[in-house]
């Protein structure tokens, strides 16, 4: 029985990826056939390595399709249900690095924390007639961090993209994105709050315990975790 | 016993109202907040609206209300449905709604001895009632002459006692909102308004939001002069002594009267016409029968929902002290739905399986050979 890891397909995921499993010994060898999804581990037979999209790995993850997966700890937590009992975080990979975030238009020289954005929630409908708006593609993440905060009385308006460019369209007042540097939170004339970050996430080795799991590919996990957190450390 | 406690709440509680299984989810998430959002079971029709199974009668109950106009009764019962965490998704719940009564201490003294009757036609008469007035912590806030923002903080987050609390604790501490705009902190300080808002309408345009959309200039300039001045506020420890000590009071009903206008004496606050309207709704639910000896007051317990407002009350079974039902008054809720003229409101629910599990427990502990206390 073979072990299926599952790693980001494109871009630079996948190149910082493969470095490090390259930095561990463990050398991923390129497709047969250039149309293919599908290769192996030089020297490792009992090794499937599958390409997919960052997404697409967490829902495998989820499902139990892959054993082992490369993708964002944000992307996650964010689709897998019940996520701490379907999947375990085996070692942060120190790539794709992407904080969570809470923001505000700059414009909003009194909000500076969570408090004060409860605060300014809990006025908008006796005021503007409406709830608060906040733009945001993570669902999940955005009401737990809310609920932490005490704050409910606000509305989630999903956004599938530019979700920075909410507050300029009319669309939301605030938003929860995911940033690297900033930049495009800064570009946009908004601003991080205080508090305001939900989750600093990066690239994982994640295993997911739906998985089909035997002696065989638990050995070859346990030897592939530990040979990547060495070459880690 | 379901059939009995139906013909009861109608006896007491004429009208009724077909509340459809599916219901529009927005009024839902409008009141009650996107927090609900995770505990219902929502979807969406062909055209893209939002619908959810019903999780409850209220919200319903007063839209349909709001069309009617009138005082009415409405008694209640069926299937709800809750997302829980053991995995039960579907609740029996039957209640009632007073609305439009403006007798308010008699409609709550009449809705409190109609759930005691209710749970004594239902098998569950043996139950501990825990009190809470909302009203009297206003009173105690709006006594302490605190700014408006330290005011409207404090009583929205009164029915959470860890966030009072921790509150309470900051501002004896002395923690005041900043901000990391410069420029803004200096007008903020040198209480230039005009030039305050000046510079947040600049940054609104230079972000290109629209002052229209959402927080006007003025709203946030506003509210950064306040937040500024509260830097400067700091709660005397005897302020602070005085709200930690009315969270602490709890008493049987019977002597909370006595309690809170010793208190009152003490600590100098005046309870003015709530404490009168406290004591008067108590003694017409004794008239009513109600057996005062079983309620307590608590004086922290509430609801963190801006709907509430007033009265708040919750049953327990005595020997399990599971909580089997419970209600209020909700003043505000009909406002928030669209009513032009407010419309006082109190009602009560009971969760008819809690009365299942409650009755079970009893029977296994009878078998087992009685309660040993």
């Amino acid at each position: 029985m073979t072990l299926t890891i599952a790693i980001p397909s494109k871009g630079r995921l996948k190149e910082a990826c493969i470095e490090v499993f390259t930095k561990a010994g463990l050398n991923i060898l390129p497709p047969a056939d250039l149309r293919s999804y599908q290769t192996t581990i030089a020297g490792r037979d009992d090794v499937e390595i599958l390409f997919l999209s960052a997404s697409e790995i967490a829902r495998e993850l989820a499902s139990g399709s892959v054993h082992l997966g490369v993708t964002g700890e944000d992307l996650v937590r964010e689709t897998v249900a019940h996520v701490d009992q379907t999947v375990d975080f085996l070692t942060p990979l120190g790539f794709g690095h992407a904080d969570v975030v809470v923001a505000v238009p700059q414009a909003w020289v009194d909000v500076e924390t969570m408090a004060d954005l409860d605060d300014v929630a809990a006025e908008y409908r006796a005021r503007y007639g409406r709830r608060l708006r906040v733009a945001t593609k993570y669902w999940q993440l955005t009401q737990n961090w809310f609920g932490h905060h005490g704050i409910g009385v606000y509305r989630i308006v999903e956004s599938l993209g530019a979700t920075e460019g909410a507050p300029a369209a009319g669309s939301a007042d605030a938003i929860v994105d995911i940033t690297s540097t900033g930049s495009t939170i800064r570009a946009n004339r908004l601003k991080v709050l205080e508090d305001g970050v939900v989750l600093k996430s990066q690239a994982n080795l994640i295993s997911s315990t739906r998985a089909n799991w035997s002696d065989e590919t638990r050995i070859a996990s346990a030897e592939i975790s530990a040979l990547i957190k060495g070459a880690r450390a | 016993m379901a059939d009995a406690l139906a013909e009861f709440l109608k006896s007491v509680a004429p009208d009724s109202a077909d509340i459809a299984i599916l219901q529009p989810a927005n009024p839902f998430l409008e009141t009650a907040g996107e927090d609900l959002r995770r505990r219902i079971f929502m979807t969406q029709t062909a055209d893209g609206d939002d619908k959810c199974l019903r999780p409850e009668f209220t919200i319903p109950l007063c839209l349909h209300h709001i069309q009617s106009g009138s005082t009415n009764r409405y008694a209640y019962g069926g299937v709800v449905f809750r997302q829980a965490r053991d995995g039960v998704d579907e609740f029996q719940q039957a209640g009632l709604e007073d609305l439009g009564h403006t007798d308010t201490t008699d409609a709550d003294a009449r809705c409190i001895a109609d759930m005691f009757s209710a749970l004594k036609i239902a098998g569950a008469g043996n139950v501990n009632v825990v009190l809470g007035d909302q009203d009297l912590f206003k009173a105690v806030v709006g006594n302490l002459e605190l700014p408006d923002a330290i005011t409207e903080r404090l009583i929205r987050s009164f029915g959470s006692l860890d966030k009072l609390h921790s509150i309470i604790d900051g501002l004896e501490t002395g923690e005041g909102s900043r901000s990391g705009d410069a420029t803004a902190l200096k007008l903020a300080k040198s209480g230039d308004l005009a030039a305050l808002e000046a510079h947040v309408s600049g940054l609104m345009d230079e972000a290109g939001i629209s002052p229209k959309s959402g927080r006007a200039p003025r709203d946030v300039a506003k509210r950064m002069m306040d937040s500024t001045r509260l830097n400067d506020f700091q709660l005397s420890p005897e302020r602070a002594d005085i709200l930690r000590g009315f969270l602490a009071i709890e008493a049987p009903t019977l002597d909370a009267v006595a309690r809170l206008k010793e208190f009152s004496v003490r600590s100098g606050v005046d309870f003015g016409e709530t404490l009168t309207v406290f004591a008067r709704r108590l003694a017409q639910a004794h008239g009513l029968g109600v057996e005062l000896e079983r309620v307590v007051y608590r004086a922290s317990f509430g609801r963190k929902l801006e709907y509430y407002s007033g009265l708040l009350f919750e049953a327990l079974d005595m020997r399990t002290g599971i909580s089997i039902a419970g209600g209020g008054r909700y003043d505000r809720l009909c406002s928030l739905l669209g009513s032009e003229t407010p419309v006082p409101a109190v009602g009560f629910s009971i969760s008819l399986d809690r009365l299942d599990v409650v009755e079970k427990s009893a029977g296994e502990t009878l078998a087992k050979g009685g309660v040993t206390v």
